[in-house]
C-alpha cells in the first residue's frame, strides 16, 4: 500500500478520506469504527448551541431511483446535531484521545455572531484538529441559519472573522452549491479568514411525490418540501465547482471535495480537479464504512501503476484541461464509426438517431442492422452510450474541409 | 491501462468462453453485498467472493484480483471447475430473489482480466532462506502448499512423479473444461514466486520419506492424490479396449492421444460409472469421434454422483445413459466385443444413503461395444502405501483434521490422499492449512 498520506492547511491526513457531516458522523462510537476501517477524518455532525431545540422531522429521507438503479440519489431533512452540546465535546475529547493520529473536523453553525464564537471555542477546548463552517444546510428549519447563510455573503464573511479571531486551529467554510458562482461567498470567506472550502453541501430539490396523496417525499404527516439532495447524481455538479474554485487564482484555498462520492475513481477525480482531502455520507448511508476499503487499495494501485509517490502530486492534475467552451477548436470535426461485425441488431442506434440524433443511421431490415450516411452523423455520440455492445462504435475526425449535411427544408 | 475496458478474450483453445467485463459487472451489480457473507463462509477455501465481488462493483478491479490470488492460487482453475451450485452460490442470498450470483463465472473472469492487463498482485518474498520443505505431488494441494511455503520464505521443492506439473488439472479434467494455457499460466504463477518443481521424479518406497529427510528436508507436504484405479475386475478385462478413465484421460494428454483417438474414433464405447470422471470420460470420447458413447451405471439418474449440470450436458451432447445396468463380462477375441450386463433394481439406502442396485436374476443381455472405459473410484498407488512413517485408514493416509500432521510429526499431508476422492478447491484448502501448520511446526513453540 501506498503513503496515501496529505498535508490539507498543515495538518497532516493519514489518508485524504473523511467521513462528511452528517449521521455517519453523529457520535464517537460510530466514527470509531469508520477510523477503524479506514477512514482518516472526520468532519463531525454540525454542532449548534442548545439555545435552540433540534427536533429531526420524521421521516428524514427519500431515495431516487432510476428504473433498477436504486438509490442515485437521497434527498433528506435532517437538522444539525440534535444531541447535547457536551456528549459531541464529550465524543470529540474521547475520540482525539483514543485516536490521536485522526483528524476530528468539528462542523459547527451558530444563529447568531456570539453563538458561533462559542461553539468555535468549544470544539477547540474539546481537541477538534480543525472546523468545518456549515454555511450551507439547504433546508434548516430556524431562520437566519444554513444556506440561507451561504448565499447572504457579508454574514458569511462576518461569521467567518468572527470565528477565526476566537480559535487557533484551522478553518473551513462549507459551500452551498444553491448558487450560481460559488466563487463569489467562497472569496467572502476567504476575507472572513478561513483557511481552506469544503463543498459542495447537499442540492435543493424534490425526489419523488406520493401518486396517491400528491405528497412530496419524505412525506411528513402531510407535508413535503424541497430539501437537500446528495448521492452519486450530485457528483457531476460538484466536479464542476471543484474546478471553478480551483481555477479561481485570487482563491487559492485548499479544498476538500463532497459530493456523491463512493468509489476510488470518484475520489481521483475530486483530487484530479483540485481537491485535497475528500468527504462522503450517501455512499456510507448506501453500502457502509467498509467502502473505503476499495478507495484505499484503488488509489495506492492507481499511484503505483502511474507512478505518483504521494497523493498532493494528483491534486489539481487535470485542471490544465479544463477549459471555457469558447476556447474549443471548432474546425476539426467527426463522426462514429461502427464495427458492425459485434454488432446484435437491437437497432436502438437507430432508434435513437433518427428521434434525438442526426438521421445519420437508415435500418437495413433484411439484415437487421443500421447503415451509416457518414455526411449526417452529428458525433453526437449518443448511440454509443446506448449500444448494448461495449466499446463497439468509436469517434473518428474526419479530414479538415469535410462538411456535414443539415437536414433539407420540407418542400410541400 | 484502463482497468475497466473491455478486452477480447484470452484463450484460442476449446474451452468455453468466460464472461465479459459487462456481464460481470452485471453480476455484481445484481450482488447484494451482503453482511458476514453467506458466500464467503461457503467457499472451502476461504476464496472471499463476497470480498472480491464488492471489489468489482466498486471499481477496484486490481483489488479485486489481489483478493482472489492472495486467497487462492488456483482462483481461476477454482472458478472454472468448482461444483459452485454445490458451495458458494448454494449459500447466496440472492437465490431467496431470483437465481444466485454466478460466482464461480466472475471469479475466472477477474483472474482472466488480470492476465489481460498484465497485472500481477502477488510478489516475490522479500526474504528466503528460513528452511527446506518438499512437497510430493504437483496437483492443486501440493502447489498451493508450496506457494504459500514459499511466500513464507521457505525454500520449498515439489516432486512430481508424472511429466508435468498439475495432477488430476493436468492429467484428468478434460482441456475442454480447463484450458491447458489457463493452467500452465496459473502454475508459472507459482513458479515465478521461486517454488521449484521436479517433473518425473517419483518419491515412494519405503525410503522415500527418509531420502527426503536426510537430504535435509525439515518438513515434507504429501499430496498425491489417488492414481490408482479401482477395476471391475470382471472377466475379459484384459481384452484390446478394455481400459480405466485414469489410463484414458492420462494418454489423452500425452504422446498417447493419437493412438487413443484411432482406437475411438467410429467406434462404440461404453464408459461404466455414475460421477464426474465418466461425464468427462465420455463427453471426451464422444469429441474425438466415437460413434457413440454409452454411459452404464448401476443405480438410477438421481444416484448418479456426477453434477446435474454435467448430466445434462452429456445427454444434450448425445450421449445414452444405461441405468440400473451392472456389466458382468467383457466378451471378445483379443480384442473387446461386447459386454453382459445384468438388470438391476434400487433396494435399501447403503451407508452413502443412496438405493442400492440389487441384481435381478436372469436379466443378463449382451450389448456389442468396441471400447470400454471404467471410471470407479481411484485409491493410492501401492509404492506409496509402503511408504514407513505413514499410517493409513484404509485408503486414505491419517492425518490431524486441524493440521493435516500425520503420525509422523515433520510429515503433512492434505489433498484426495487423505480425503479420498474430493474436489480441487478442497485440496487448495489443504495446501493452505498445511502450509500454516508447517510454519508453526518449524518455527513453533520449541517443539
Ligand atoms: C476427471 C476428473 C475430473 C474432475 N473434475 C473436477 C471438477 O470439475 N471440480 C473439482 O473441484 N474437482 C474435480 N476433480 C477432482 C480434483 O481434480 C481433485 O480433487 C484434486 O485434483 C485433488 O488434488 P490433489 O492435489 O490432492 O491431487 P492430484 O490432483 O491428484 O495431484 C497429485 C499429484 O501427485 C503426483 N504423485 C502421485 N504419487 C506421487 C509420488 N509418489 N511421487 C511424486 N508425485 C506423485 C501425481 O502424479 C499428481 O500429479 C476431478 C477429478 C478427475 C479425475
Ligand atoms: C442525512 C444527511 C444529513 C446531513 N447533515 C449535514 C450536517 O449536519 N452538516 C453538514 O455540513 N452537512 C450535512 N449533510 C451534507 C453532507 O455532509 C454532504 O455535504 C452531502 O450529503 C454531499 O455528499 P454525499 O453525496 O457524499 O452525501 C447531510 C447530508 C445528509 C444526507
Ligand atoms: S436503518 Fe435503522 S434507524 Fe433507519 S429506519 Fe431502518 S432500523 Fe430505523
Ligand atoms: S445499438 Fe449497437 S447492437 Fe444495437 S443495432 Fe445499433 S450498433 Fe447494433
Ligand atoms: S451471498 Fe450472493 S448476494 Fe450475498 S455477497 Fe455473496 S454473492 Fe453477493
Amino acid at each position: 500500500m501506498k503513503d496515501l498520506s496529505i498535508d490539507f492547511c498543515g495538518v497532516k491526513f493519514m489518508n485524504p478520506f473523511m467521513l462528511s457531516s452528517s449521521p455517519v458522523s453523529n457520535c464517537a462510537e460510530m466514527i470509531a469504527r469508520a477510523f477503524d476501517a479506514g477512514w482518516g477524518g472526520v468532519a463531525y455532525k454540525t454542532l449548534a448551541t442548545q439555545v435552540t431545540k433540534i427536533i429531526h422531522p420524521s421521516p428524514r429521507l427519500n431515495k431516487y431511483n432510476n428504473q433498477a438503479c436504486r438509490m442515485i440519489g437521497l434527498q433528506n431533512v435532517e437538522q444539525v446535531s440534535d444531541r447535547p452540546l457536551e456528549h459531541n465535546l464529550k465524543d470529540i475529547k474521547w475520540l482525539k484521545k483514543h485516536y490521536p493520529k485522526h483528524i476530528v473536523v468539528a462542523s459547527i453553525m451558530g444563529f447568531s455572531n456570539k453563538e458561533w464564537e462559542i461553539l468555535g471555542k468549544a470544539a477547540e477546548d474539546a481537541g477538534a484538529d480543525m472546523l468545518e463552517l456549515n454555511f450551507s444546510c439547504p433546508h434548516m428549519a430556524i431562520e437566519g441559519s444554513g444556506s440561507k447563510v451561504g448565499q447572504a455573503f457579508d454574514l458569511l464573511e462576518m461569521f467567518t472573522e468572527t470565528v477565526k479571531k476566537a480559535v487557533t486551529i484551522p478553518v473551513m467554510a462549507k459551500m452551498t452549491p444553491n448558487i450560481t458562482d460559488m466563487n463569489e461567498p467562497a472569496m467572502y470567506a476567504k476575507k472572513g479568514g478561513a483557511d481552506a472550502i469544503s463543498a459542495i453541501n447537499t442540492i435543493s430539490a424534490i425526489t419523488e411525490i406520493g401518486l396517491d396523496d400528491l405528497v412530496p417525499k419524505p412525506n411528513v404527516f402531510g407535508k413535503g418540501a424541497a430539501s437537500g439532495y446528495s448521492g452519486p447524481c450530485v457528483k457531476p455538479v460538484a466536479l464542476r465547482f471543484m474546478a471553478d474554485m480551483a481555477q479561481n487564482p485570487d482563491l487559492g484555498l485548499p479544498i476538500s471535495g463532497i459530493g456523491g462520492i463512493e468509489t476510488w475513481v470518484d475520489v481521483l477525480e475530486f483530487l484530479l480537479l483540485g481537491a485535497s482531502t475528500i468527504q462522503v455520507t450517501t455512499g456510507i448511508i448506501h453500502y457502509g464504512y467498509r467502502i473505503v476499503e476499495d478507495m484505499m487499495e484503488g488509489l495506492s494501485d492507481y499511484m503505483e501503476e502511474k507512478g505518483f509517490n504521494s497523493v498532493s502530486e494528483i491534486v489539481g492534475k487535470a485542471l490544465p484541461n479544463v477549459h471555457h467552451t469558447d476556447e474549443f477548436d471548432l474546425s476539426r470535426q467527426g463522426v462514429v464509426e461502427y464495427d458492425l461485425d459485434r454488432c446484435i441488431g437491437c437497432g436502438q442506434c437507430y432508434i435513437i438517431c433518427q428521434d434525438g440524433g442526426g438521421q445519420a443511421l437508415s435500418w437495413d431490415a433484411e439484415n437487421r442492422r443500421p447503415v451509416m450516411d457518414e455526411d449526417r452523423c452529428l458525433s453526437c455520440m449518443a448511440c454509443s452510450f446506448i449500444c448494448p455492445v461495449e466499446d463497439m462504435i468509436h469517434y473518428k475526425e474526419m479530414p479538415k474541409g469535410w462538411v456535414r449535411h443539415d437536414p433539407e427544408p420540407m418542400e410541400d | 491501462m484502463e482497468q475497466l475496458a473491455e478486452r477480447a478474450p484470452l484463450f484460442s483453445d476449446e474451452m468455453e468462453k468466460g464472461l465479459t467485463l459487462t456481464l460481470a459487472m452485471e453480476e455484481a451489480a445484481r450482488c447484494l453485498l451482503c453482511f458476514d457473507a453467506p458466500c464467503s463462509q461457503a467457499c472451502p477455501a476461504g476464496t472471499d467472493p463476497g470480498r472480491f465481488i464488492r471489489k468489482l462493483r466498486f471499481r477496484n478491479v486490481t483489488g479485486a484480483i489481489r483478493t482472489i490470488k492472495e486467497n487462492n492460487p488456483f482462483g481461476w482453475t477454482c472458478g472454472a471447475v468448482c461444483p459452485t451450485a454445490k458451495l458458494c452460490e448454494l449459500a447466496c442470498s440472492r437465490t431467496a430473489i431470483d437465481k444466485p450470483i454466478q460466482i464461480g463465472k466472475v471469479q475466472r473472469f477477474i483472474v482472466e482480466h488480470g492476465w489481460l492487463m498484465g497485472f500481477s498482485p502477488i510478489k516475490k518474498p522479500d526474504k528466503t532462506g528460513k528452511g527446506k520443505v518438499a512437497v510430493i505431488g504437483s496437483g492443486p494441494a501440493g502447489l498451493t502448499c508450496a506457494r504459500e511455503l514459499t511466500l513464507q520464505g521457505y525454500e520449498v521443492t515439489v516432486f512430481e512423479k508424472k511429466g508435468q506439473a498439475g495432477g488430476n488439472l493436468r492429467y484428468g479434467i478434460p482441456p475442454f473444461r480447463l484450458s491447458e494455457e489457463g493452467l500452465s499460466r496459473e502454475i508459472d504463477e507459482i513458479v515465478s514466486l521461486g517454488v521449484t518443481i521436479k517433473t518425473n521424479t517419483p518419491i515412494e518406497g519405503k525410503e522415500g520419506l527418509k531420502k527426503l529427510k536426510d537430504e535435509g528436508y525439515q518438513a515434507v507436504f504429501v499430496s498425491t492424490g489417488l492414481w490408482d484405479p479401482i477395476r471391475l475386475g470382471i472377466d475379459g478385462s484384459d481384452l484390446t479396449g478394455v481400459m480405466s478413465a485414469t489410463e484414458f484421460l492420462g494418454s489423452m494428454r500425452s504422446g498417447k492421444a493419437s493412438e487413443m483417438e484411432s482406437l475411438i474414433q467410429n467406434k462404440v464405447v461404453a464408459v461404466i460409472g455414475g460421477g464426474s470422471v465418466a461425464m468427462d470420460a465420455a463427453q471426451w470420447a464422444k469429441k474425438i469421434g466415437a460413434k457413440d458413447v454409452y454411459v452404464l451405471y448401476r443405480r438410477s439418474y438421481t444416484e448418479m454422483p456426477a453434477e446435474e449440470k454435467e448430466k445434462i450436458q452429456a445427454l444434450n451432447d448425445g450421449i445414452h445413459f444405461l441405468i440400473l445396468t451392472q456389466p458382468v463380462k467383457y466378451v471378445g477375441n483379443g480384442a473387446l466385443q461386447g459386454i453382459v450386463c445384468r438388470r438391476t433394481r434400487l433396494g435399501d439406502p447403503d451407508d452413502s444413503g443412496r438405493r442400492r442396485p440389487e441384481e435381478i436374476p436372469d436379466s443378463d443381455f449382451e450389448l456389442p461395444f468396441d471400447v470400454a472405459i471404467e471410471a470407479l473410484a481411484t485409491r493410492p498407488e501401492p509404492a506409496l502405501k509402503e511408504m514407513a512413517e505413514l499410517s493409513w485408514d484404509k485408503n486414505t493416509i491419517s492425518a490431524s483434521d486441524t493440521s493435516l500432521q500425520t503420525s509422523t510429526p515433520w510429515v503433512f499431508a492434505g489433498g484426495d490422499i487423505v480425503r479420498g476422492p474430493a474436489l480441487v478447491v478442497e485440496a487448495v484448502a489443504d495446501g493452505k492449512k498445511a502450509a500454516q501448520a508447517i510454519v508453526e511446526h518449524l518455527e513453533g513453540k520449541g517443539e
